[in-house]
């Protein structure tokens, strides 16, 4: 009876099958292929290319980079992001100043901000060293050592995405109800108990679909890095996609970068599956028992 | 005149309405009545074309209406949750239909004004909707209904989450209001037995998805065809005494009677319906009360008797304690007989 | 104690908004820099530490160490524009049919076909970027201002459903069917009844859809060569081993101006409640 009902649904599939499912398909295709500089265009090669990525030591490395980073930097976004939407949610003066301000971050276009952060990171002329000498830590070497590299990408990835966070804890924490706070306020509960027993486990279901936004956004990290470090020193700073990109974009290595990025999709598929449940059982069950 | 044929519906194989034949003619109201789940509100979404029915044909005056989607069929519904278009006022809530019927403007304004008028609302037509009361909001849907002149009147327990005043007051002025609508087929879903009496010029009783009996009001309550109308119909409910006839005499096999002589019936197991004002005070029938409500200025009390339970209707305010005993009188010349298939058997009541 | 714990406050507060603030302020005076300033060591005070220079700022109309960004600036704005409005009209569509109609292809309901459209942003960037590549090159799109835009609706397309079939199923089906009941077809009922009672919920995604449009690098640095160049990867492109900081910070600061006044419309939403239904 509803045949109008495909006018709204189909627009907007078609769309998204031409324009994402058969590129996919495509790619599936071509990862058996080996298509490179030198013989261009689908041959059979079997599957030679997952042979040579399973060999392939610096696309496991990247990968194990990636999920350090990603955990490492979503987990002090949350932190962070928690702690900035409770300072901001009530009780203090001039919120809705800082509201605007903590959110400013996430509107800004990531490439340019680290295009910035690049020279505050520069070893001699940008502002942050001179800082930290005046605070008697000392100048460090920011973009040139691995260690500090890789924290220069975390510094900029919180800066960043905090507020996304932030936004997304602070819309919760505005939508709860009001009565378990007085209740908790007539038994003599102080901050910490409060925030513990009653805003926490109230906080479960949203900060699990929070973590997860920014867990997905986070696996595919890679703009930052090209713009602040390209993936150095040496290999030292480098992801999954921006390997992956140094393979087809550069190289050229079109078949091997579909074998690397089908890879990449499916444990990223996988990881975010069982990251999401294990994180409803332990914050929205665990907080409800 | 608006006919439904054979019409019948199922979800996850669970019938919803039954092989549903009637017919609903126009220039008087039918109520619908029928214990929730009994397939009213399906019922009238079949008949909106909200519901596709499995089987079956609708058809107004010969026209068919079984493949007419909602919005090509000439009906106006009135629903319980009152809804309104929360994004426009008052005024433009009710000239919408009108508007989207082709009706300019204008026009549409003044039927709409005019409407208003009559459902008392005139000076709330600025407002929108969410700043009105909740009896108001449902006067607002009601209009809607109505501007339209629909020839199909559907309305779902339009009053039944509004408070006791507001209902009487609404259920006049819809009355009022339809009696001014000529040719209007109306159809009123209700589970209140006093409030299909009051309100229909024809009833239909549904149980189960069936449609089991239809008539004039009065008649229906008179003469239920089954034991199962008898029991939708009859408010407070009626007393059911199973017995036994055997050589003329009759026995009320739950009260351990003696025989006493019976109708003139074929041996067998019988169903006497009693209503709850045939039992009263006074008699030889011992009785414990269970309990006792006094509701304007009738009280019905439960008792037992026995094993039987028993409920009596009394036109006056009484007080009975609750575990007190007393003798009852069962007006037997009163009760209906139904057959051990639940159908009532005539000629009229038995003389006992 | 408890002035204490007011303290501590108001000090996390001014900690964060100086961590916040502080490449916006380092941007801000570097744009007036030149070559001299931005080699004599990092200083923030002009006049005071350093002359301050409007070099960087004419740079952006193009000549020495600059990099002209208007013609980069209206294709940002051209791009970002009509696929967010392209990707909102789909989305939105689809979003209604889903949370209305019952949709069945063998064994897909209504809840996979919702999966797919929102799973895709899970989908990395880079697995798709050679396939987009080779594709618009066989249109022939490549470099042009259209593929790009349909790459973008495509990207923007699941922000707009994920928003907005949340904001519908928040409408009772009861207010479709009145207004099928008055006459109204499944397109004039989306247009006349729904529509309006879900403005917040456009404006939500409308600008989720700006801000990620925008602010994307990927696709349009990898489809692009020169003739339908982004805004920010003309920025980028300006990031080379001596970089003229001082054009790059006022490039900066005009690309990341407009949205950063978004903050306010957002702040505006978020406390009024109208993000709730956003979440979860």
């Amino acid at each position: 009876m509803y045949r109008q009902k495909y006018i709204f649904l189909l627009p907007g599939l078609l769309v998204l099958i031409a324009v994402i499912l058969f590129p996919l398909i495509f790619t599936i295709r071509v990862s058996f292929s080996s298509w490179d500089v030198y013989n261009p265009g689908l041959n059979n090669a079997g599957g030679a290319m997952y042979a040579r990525m399973w060999e392939d030591s610096r696309y496991w490395e990247a990968l194990w980079r990636l999920s350090l980073l990603a955990v490492s930097t979503v987990l002090m976004q949350y932190v962070l992001g928690f702690g900035l939407a409770l300072l901001v949610w009530r009780e203090i003066a001039a919120r809705r100043f800082f509201r605007v301000l903590f959110l400013v971050p996430m509107m800004t276009t990531p490439v340019v901000m680290s295009v910035i952060w690049r020279t505050i990171f520069h070893e001699s002329l940008g502002p942050l060293n001179p800082i930290l000498d005046a605070l008697g830590i000392g100048a460090q070497p920011w973009l040139s050592q691995p260690g500090f590299a890789f924290a220069a990408v975390m510094i900029v990835e919180i800066w960043q995405w905090t507020p996304f966070m932030f936004l997304l804890l602070l819309a919760g924490l505005l939508s709860l109800p009001s009565e378990p706070f007085l209740a908790a306020r007539v038994d003599g509960a102080g901050p910490i108990r409060t925030f513990l027993s009653v805003t926490f486990p109230m906080m479960g279901a949203i900060s699990v679909g929070a973590i997860l936004i920014r867990a997905i956004e986070a696996s595919k990290i890679m703009e930052t890095v090209y713009v602040l470090t390209s993936g150095g020193p040496g290999t030292s700073t480098e992801t999954v996609s921006y390997y992956i990109y140094i393979r087809g974009m550069r190289d050229f290595q079109i078949g091997y970068s579909a074998a690397l990025s089908l890879t990449y999709l499916i444990i990223m598929a996988v990881a975010l599956t069982l990251i999401a449940k294990a994180l409803v059982r332990l914050m929205v069950r665990g907080a409800q028992a | 005149m608006l006919r439904l044929q054979e019409i019948a519906l199922a979800e996850a194989k669970v019938p919803h309405l039954a092989g549903i034949t009637l017919d609903f003619r126009p220039v008087q109201m039918t109520t619908l009545l029928g214990r929730t789940g009994a397939g009213k509100t399906t019922l009238l979404r079949v008949i909106a074309g909200m519901a596709m029915p499995d089987k079956g044909r609708i058809t107004l005056d010969g026209t068919d209406w079984s493949r007419l989607p909602p919005w090509k069929r000439p009906v106006a519904m009135v629903t319980q949750q009152s809804i309104n278009y929360p994004h426009l006022s008052v005024l433009d809530n009710v000239a919408f239909p009108l508007t989207r019927a082709g009706v300019s403007r204008e026009a549409a304004r003044a039927q709409a004004e005019a409407m208003l008028v009559r459902v008392g609302l005139g000076a709330m037509t600025g407002r929108h909707p969410v700043a009105l009361s909740g009896g108001q909001q449902q006067r607002v849907a009601i209009a809607r209904a109505l501007v339209k002149r629909a020839p199909v009147l559907l309305m779902d327990e339009p009053f039944v989450n509004l408070d006791y005043k507001l209902r009487e007051g609404l259920r006049e002025e819809l009355a009022e209001l339809l009696r001014k609508e000529a040719g209007t087929v109306a159809i009123y879903a209700s589970t209140d037995p006093r409030e299909a009496l009051q309100m229909g010029d024809a009833i239909v009783l549904m149980a189960e998805g069936r449609a089991l009996q239809s008539g004039r009001p009065r008649q229906v309550f008179a003469a239920p065809a089954t034991l199962a109308v008898a029991a939708v119909v009859n408010d407070p409910p009626i007393n059911l005494l199973p017995a036994e006839v055997s050589g003329g005499q009759l026995r009320l096999v739950s009260l351990g009677n003696e025989p006493i002589p019976g109708p003139d019936l074929p041996a067998g197991r019988y169903t006497l319906g009693l209503r709850a004002e045939d039992v009263r005070t006074g008699g030889d029938l011992p009785a414990r009360v269970v309990l006792t409500e006094v509701s304007g200025s009738e009280t019905v009390t439960h008792l037992e008797a026995g094993s039987q339970s028993l409920v009596m209707l009394e036109r006056a305010v009484k007080t009975h304690n609750l575990g007190s005993r007393f003798g009852l009188h069962l007006d037997l010349s009163r009760a209906l007989i139904f057959d051990a298939q639940g159908l009532r058997l005539t000629p009229e009541p038995a003389h006992g | 104690m408890r002035t204490l714990y007011l303290a501590l406050k108001y000090l996390a507060v001014t900690l964060w908004s100086a961590f916040v603030i502080f490449p916006f302020l380092w941007m801000l005076s570097t744009s007036f820099k030149t070559q001299n300033a931005v080699t004599g060591g990092a200083t923030w005070l002009p006049w005071v530490q350093y002359e301050p220079s409007l070099a960087g700022w004419k740079a952006l109309f193009g000549g020495a160490g600059g990099v002209n960004i208007v013609k980069p600036y209206v294709n940002s704005l051209v791009v970002t524009g009509s696929a967010s409005v392209i990707a909102l009209v789909l989305g939105t569509l689809a979003a209604y049919g889903l949370s209305r109609f019952t949709f069945r292809a063998g064994p897909i309901r209504n809840g996979d076909i919702t999966f797919f459209f929102i799973s895709q942003r899970i989908m990395p960037p880079i697995v798709l970027a050679i396939p987009f590549f080779l594709m618009l090159r066989w249109l022939g799109l490549l470099d042009s201002l259209p593929g790009l835009i349909l790459v973008y609706v495509a990207a923007l397309m699941p922000i707009a459903v994920w928003v907005m079939v949340d904001f519908f199923n928040t409408i009772p089906r009861a207010l479709d069917e009145m207004a099928w009941m008055d006459g109204c077809t499944p397109v004039t009922t989306f247009c006349r009844v729904i529509l309006p009672n879900v403005l917040p919920g456009l404006v939500v995604a409308g600008m989720f859809c700006l801000i990620f449009g925008w602010n994307d690098f990927f696709f349009a640095f990898t489809l692009t060569f020169t003739q339908a160049q982004l805004l920010p990867v003309s920025i980028v492109a300006l990031n080379s081993s001596v970089t003229p900081w001082w054009s790059l910070s006022a490039a900066a600061i005009v690309s990341v101006a407009p949205l950063a006044v978004l903050a306010f419309v957002v702040e505006r939403f978020l406390s009024r409640g109208g993000l709730a239904g956003a979440v979860r």
